[in-house]
């Protein structure tokens, strides 16, 4: 007997840690920090992101902010990736420590997954209420279904005050303003105890009378029906019908204090307006282009050619989120993240303005601890080793061109 | 025990042992099934059940009861015909339950800050419940099967609705209509759940007009007759004492 008591007694144990391991299994995702762990090809040829601008730095809980920018859906969309043809615009943050107080994507709200053009310029504005303090990275991202997430730059951004005091209100179209935050909650409590209620009486009701032993003991010789008493079929009846008026008072109650309600709503949205950026009248043409291992940089060759009426110079690479500069042609005064500047990361063998109808080949250097921080230097690990990015010129009325290169990468590791 | 001595030496020691056993038994079997089934709802059910902005009238309607019928059934094979106790379902489902809290509560709430009112389990006790009563008045598998799983099937949406109406009461957000659970989901940011991969109200049940929810509670009541029959051979099988060596019947 006292074996068996101890082998039962283990037998719990094992159940209960079994029961709190399943408990534990699932939780949301908490953290966004995929930016790094994120192959450097999907980052740098899928969806780039510019002219980035994250509104403040420090947020009281209840206020809002907005990251806004433009992206670009990449022409040379990798193979191995599918297509944005069902995508969304998302904000990638630790959980809700912001809500999404709205999104657009060329003025349009975009609630539902958005269909993307290859080759096309998007404008996008994300607006984010504070809700929980701390200081949280926020980035801009693009979930593509067959793709996974595609995280852009982030930047740190610190909440102030108390999440007690964050409040979501909302006005329904029956009229009435609610607290998203914890609307219908008492009402969630209240059905989820009745039915609990309910449950625990009819478990009770059996298991107050002695259960196994006896039972098995009766079932096994024969006596099975003897267990279940006439007054046992009617308790039940009560407990069966009881259940059945419940639900269908209860359904009708509801019906009758809301008798406005929709479905879910969804489906695809299509026809996204574009962002028409100037004409480039620069064309770039990448000669070759080499990764050198030892001095973190990245080395083109590139021939430009000069289509346009004023002379134009090279001030910025951009991949992957991380901008390198050449600060005689283009600073940075949007307070961009410092991980992710490279101010005087872009050198030219020979930037002076190239004149119109002129062509040159020169030189670029992009070289910063990014590459090796932000493992972009893993491209050429990656399957389809080549890389790509955004070039901008100025005119010399200080108009901006974007270029776009995408070429093959050869490293060098010496 | 007949080669042994006994380990009681009264009546009265044997009823407390007996009941103490009661005892063991019951939470060995409340915290296996609790793991087992809310590992089993999690991989089947999942975000239908985690997320109100999932909870819509096709597919939750129809998913939900047919891959949680599965417990109960078993575990109503094992208690019912070994012990003629009609509790298989209805423990099953409160273990569950008390699983699902545990997790929405300290794991969604506790420790992401997903409100409740977005990510609060749903409720199967009613259907729970009448499938018990089921076994215990017909005493017959296929009876409980065909009435008590047509019944979990379509008790399953009314059984929700008081809990998931107040969500979905239409608001207007900048320009678009949608429903407060809709406005949940977009608010209360899921970076590893985008908007595509929902999948609500989708379906080839369109004929029938707006009275979606009613084809599709019957639709899920059909399938789960046949997932109760099936996890209810399971159950039984795993009730068998065959492996036990000894005389154990
Ligand atoms: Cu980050």
């Amino acid at each position: 007997m006292k074996i068996i008591k101890d082998k039962v007694a283990k037998l719990s144990f094992v159940a209960l840690l079994v029961a709190m391991t399943a408990a534990m299994f699932y939780a949301p995702t908490a953290s966004a920090h995929g930016e790094k762990s994120q192959a450097a090809f999907m980052r740098m040829r899928t969806i780039h992101w510019f002219d980035l601008n994250w509104s403040k730095e420090e947020v009281p809980v209840n206020e809002t902010m907005t990251i806004s920018g433009k992206f670009l859906v990449f022409a040379g969309w990798p193979e191995t990736v599918d297509k944005p043809e069902v995508s969304f615009l998302n904000v990638g943050i630790p959980g809700p420590v912001f809500i999404r107080a709205g999104s657009w994507i060329g003025g349009q709200l975009v609630p539902r997954s958005v269909s993307l053009e290859l080759g096309e310029v998007y404008e996008f504005k994300v607006l984010l209420k504070a809700r929980r303090p701390g200081d949280w990275h926020v980035h801009s991202m693009m979930n593509v279904q067959g793709g996974g997430p595609i995280i852009g730059p982030g930047k740190w951004v610190t909440i102030t005050g108390s999440m007690s005091e964050f409040v979501n209100p909302v006005t329904t179209l029956t009229g009435q303003t609610i607290n998203l935050e914890n609307y219908a909650l008492d009402n969630v409590y209240f059905w989820h105890a009745v039915w609990f209620a309910i449950a625990f009486a009819w478990l009770l009701f059996w298991i107050k009378r002695p259960l196994f032993v006896p039972r098995h003991i009766a079932v096994a010789s024969g006596k099975a029906d003897s267990l279940i008493s006439a007054g046992d079929k009617k308790i039940g009846m009560v407990f069966a019908v009881g259940t059945l008026v419940i639900v269908a008072a209860s359904m009708g109650a509801t019906n009758e204090k809301y008798p406005v309600t929709t479905p879910l709503q969804a489906g695809l949205l299509r026809g996204m307006k574009t962002y028409q950026m100037p004409e480039a009248n620069v064309s770039v043409k990448v000669d070759d282009a080499t990764y050198r291992v030892p001095g973190r940089a990245m080395q083109m060759t590139l021939t430009i050619t000069n289509n346009g009426d004023s002379a134009v110079r090279l001030g910025e690479f951009n991949t992957a989120g991380v901008r390198f500069l050449d600060p005689a042609v283009h600073e940075d005064d949007t307070a961009y993240p410092d991980d992710l500047l490279a101010e005087e990361g872009l050198t030219v063998s020979d930037n002076s303005p190239l004149a119109p109808g002129e062509t040159r080949t020169v030189e670029v250097t992009a070289s910063d601890a990014a590459w090796e921080v932000y493992r972009l230097a893993d491209l050429i690990y990656d399957p389809d080793s080549r890389f790509a990015g955004l070039l901008f010129f100025w005119d010399e009325k200080g108009n901006r061109q974007l270029v776009t290169v995408d070429a093959p990468l050869i490293p060098t590791f010496i | 025990m007949s080669a042994s001595q006994s380990a009681v030496r009264s009546r009265a020691e044997a009823v407390q042992v007996s009941r103490t056993f009661d005892w063991m038994i019951l939470f060995t079997l409340f915290t296996a099934v609790l793991g087992g089934y809310h590992i089993h709802y999690m991989l089947t059910g999942g975000d239908w059940d985690f997320w109100t902005d999932w909870k819509d009238r096709r597919l939750w309607v129809t998913v939900a009861p047919i891959v949680s019928i599965t417990f109960p059934a078993a575990v109503q094979a094992c208690l019912w015909w070994r012990y003629r106790l009609p509790i298989g379902a209805t423990i099953s489902v409160v273990a569950l339950m008390v699983g699902e809290w545990i997790n929405r509560y300290m794991n969604f709430w506790g420790w992401t800050y997903f409100p409740v009112n977005i990510c609060f389990p749903s409720n199967l006790l009613p259907g729970a419940i009448v499938l018990d009563v089921i076994l215990m008045l017909g005493n017959s598998m296929t009876l409980t099967a065909v009435l008590g799983g047509l019944a979990y099937g379509l008790l399953f949406y009314p059984g929700n609705w008081p809990v998931i109406a107040p969500l979905h009461v239409p608001v207007e957000y900048n320009g678009m209509m949608m429903t407060l659970a809709d406005l949940q989901g977009y608010h209360y940011v899921r970076t590893g759940t985008p908007e595509y991969i929902r999948m609500v109200e989708k379906g080839t049940l369109r004929t029938f007009g707006k009275d979606v929810a009613p084809v599709s509670a019957f639709f899920s009541g059909f399938v789960s007759i046949i997932i109760y029959f099936l996890w209810h051979f399971f159950g039984r099988w795993f009730a068998k004492t065959d492996f036990i060596a000894d005389d154990a019947s």
